[in-house]
């Protein structure tokens, strides 16, 4: 087995490890990691120091300010002020909950993290199911619809979720290139998801309803953030950076040397510096460092397979099968949703975007990447467990004891999200490809 | 049929947790008041009561005509007067909602230990910069002759009261020489008479002051 076949395979072995023993991921990506190297190292693809040359510092540096940011907005209430208005609108009526959580999501999306989004929000709702005494197929379908939604927010925009921003990161998208062409088909699929499970699905069908019980959960609610209200001394500067950051994301060329990375560093830093407290707690306690951990070592892998050349080959063998460049898109698309509802966005973002280069020479760049991160946005909502979003619900369901109606235990598992997780696949997996065929034609014209 | 589903006794128990007994209690029995009048709370109570005798006393009162609780926070002032430290026991929205208002330089902190589910970080945000939360672990700190230790109360019979079970975790004969006063609202104003499940007795003779709702 030559080097490169060697590097792929502890790459494909170490994937399909974590996915299968997700309580040792770290153990395994690093262990992964470190054996990438050794091998590389003795076998003469690359040291290890040009291995981490290699990594995309730059988008460490994003993912780790951005939640740092994140967590400041944590700090100012305002997705706790939003959740606590959205249960007001709700009214507590079935329909509604389902609906404006999921838009709630999407947008809470598009600024942090989707695991970060998710801890804010989801438990708000699951408090208002367990008031409101839920079914089991109502619980299923709402979770289900709300981490679709969640997916699709972070696919939205550039600083939502970890394959954004790694087009940001690596250059290979502006801000505003991606905010335009991702966040329209992003809000077809919501759509297209919300119509199709309100008129078809319609998972509220069953429930028995009784306004005192409804009430009830709003007057409890309303109590429960009865004073809580926005931090505007931590809102505003917060709030401030943020949109100075978005502003030069948008207006600073990459030719000034000042890409986003260092904007996004700047702005951060800003943010933390003039609230001094909050900042330096937040730098302290708050820093994921699985995330990173587990990014870093996928990238050091992804580097060591890259250096060996596998990674050229797959693009020209894709970019060499005898059929039209628009049919190995689509193939590649399908490809990507597929091996990541197996695998996780993180893997299979890492090592695709090598092999989309290929097809990006070839054809509308905008369409491969954003079809590229519309596919692997499909592939993180076909399982429950190809986002880490997806067993925290379940955790944080089964921490909430939801009962139904009459008293039996409602669960959110594997299965429950099946149907959830087969509908969302086919539907946004076909937005990406029909918009990606769309702006290959558009590109064409 | 019963117009309160089952859902209403797992409603119960989340206002419970984080609201207090009494104040979800009160809430309660004023909404299903609003929706089905008196015949509505005796069901109310005939559901929950059993499971829950803080709910069972407060409908009881409802019934016999009391329409909201005693919350005049001023014999609770006047009994921590000298303190700029409070040490709050247990959880009633509706009592620290008037008290912690009024407290002036007083510093309140709140004991994170309960027996339900809570959202700390939750409780904390309804009380904008006069309230924080403390670990039992490091309660001690908090100790000192300008302290003062404040517990709610759940009716009181000769010398017998009912507190939140956390009380007693903190409760103890090095602990009353450590505080100015140590304080027992009784919110409920009145006794209990079912088992009082979810509360642990305790004596009034560890409180320096017994103020009653």
């Amino acid at each position: 087995m030559g080097p490169p076949l060697l590097l792929a395979s502890i790459l494909a072995l170490t994937v399909v490890a974590q996915a299968l023993l997700p309580s040792y991921r770290l153990l395994l990506t690093l262990g992964g990691a470190a054996l990438s190297c050794a091998v590389a190292a003795l076998t003469g693809v690359g040291t290890t120091r040009a291995i981490f040359a290699d990594v995309p510092w730059d988008v460490m540096i994003l993912l780790v300010g951005l939640g740092f940011l994140a967590e400041l907005l944590v700090a100012t209430r305002v997705f706790g002020v939003i959740a606590a208005a959205v249960t007001r609108w709700s009214r507590g009526e079935p329909r509604r909950v389902l609906v404006l959580f999921a838009v709630a999501m999407y947008a809470v999306s598009g600024l942090v993290n989707n695991l970060t989004a998710l801890l804010l929000v989801l438990p708000i709702l699951l408090i208002l199911l367990k008031l409101l005494g839920v079914g089991q197929r109502y619980l299923a379908w709402t979770l289900g619809v709300l981490l679709v939604a969640c997916n699709l927010g972070g696919a939205a925009t550039p600083i939502g979720d970890f394959p954004a921003i790694l087009l940001l990161g690596r250059r290979v998208m502006t801000f505003q290139g991606y905010l335009w062409a991702a966040a329209p088909p992003t809000v077809v699929a919501l759509a297209a998801l919300l119509v199709v499970v309100m008129v078809r699905v319609r998972p509220e069908r069953g429930l028995v309803r009784e306004p005192v019980a409804t009430r009830l959960s709003l007057a409890v609610m309303g109590a429960l953030y009865r004073k809580v209200r926005l931090s505007w001394r931590l809102f505003l500067p917060t709030a401030a950076c943020l949109l100075a950051m978005l502003g030069a994301w948008v207006w600073v060329p990459p030719s000034s040397g000042v890409g986003p990375e260092l904007i996004g560093w700047l702005g951060v830093g800003l943010a933390l510096a003039v609230l001094p407290r909050t900042g330096e707690r937040v730098i302290r306690a708050k820093m994921d460092v699985e995330a990173v951990l587990f990014l870093l070592s996928l990238f050091v892998m992804v580097s060591a397979v890259r250096q060996s050349g596998v990674f050229d080959s797959i693009g020209r063998g894709l970019t060499s099968l005898p059929v039209p460049s628009v049919i190995q898109l689509v193939l590649f698309l399908l490809l990507a949703g597929i091996l990541t509802g197996l695998f996780s966005a993180g893997p299979s973002m890492a090592a695709l975007l090598d092999v989309a280069a290929s097809l990006a020479a070839r054809l509308s760049p905008t369409a491969v990447y954003v079809g590229l991160a519309l596919s692997v946005c499909a592939g993180s909502s076909l399982f429950l467990t190809a986002a880490t979003s997806g067993p925290m619900t379940q955790i944080l369901t089964e921490r909430a004891d939801l009962r139904d109606p009459l008293g039996a235990p409602v669960r959110f598992g594997f299965f429950d999200f099946l149907p959830v997780g087969l509908l969302s696949f086919a539907l946004i997996q076909t937005v990406a490809i029909v918009y990606a065929l769309l702006l290959v034609a558009g590109s064409l014209f | 049929m019963s117009r309160l589903g089952p859902a209403v006794a797992s409603a119960f128990h989340v206002a419970a947790g984080e609201l207090g007994m009494c104040s979800a209690a009160w809430l309660f029995v004023r909404e299903v008041a609003a929706e089905g009048g008196e015949p509505l709370v005796s069901e109310l109570r005939d559901l929950l009561g059993r499971a829950y005798p803080v709910l069972d006393a407060v409908a009881g009162r409802w019934l016999e005509g009391s329409r909201e609780p005693k919350v005049g926070p001023d014999s609770v002032l006047a009994a921590c007067e000298g303190a700029s430290r409070l040490l709050v026991v247990g959880i009633e929205a509706m009592f620290l909602d008037a008290l912690l208002p009024k407290l002036g330089q007083t510093r309140a902190t709140l004991l994170a230990h309960s027996s339900f589910p809570v959202d700390w970080e939750r409780v904390v945000a309804n009380h904008e910069r006069r309230l924080e939360t403390v670990e039992l672990s490091s309660l001690h700190r908090l100790a000192g002759r300008r302290s003062a230790l404040l517990t709610f109360l759940y009716g009181t019979r000769g010398e017998s009261t009912w507190v939140d079970p956390a009380w007693l975790r903190v409760m103890g004969a090095d602990v009353r020489t450590q505080f100015r006063s140590i304080v027992g609202w009784d919110v409920l104003g009145s006794v209990m008479y079912l088992y009082p499940r979810w509360l642990s007795e305790a004596p009034a003779s560890d409180f320096s002051h017994l103020v009653r709702a």
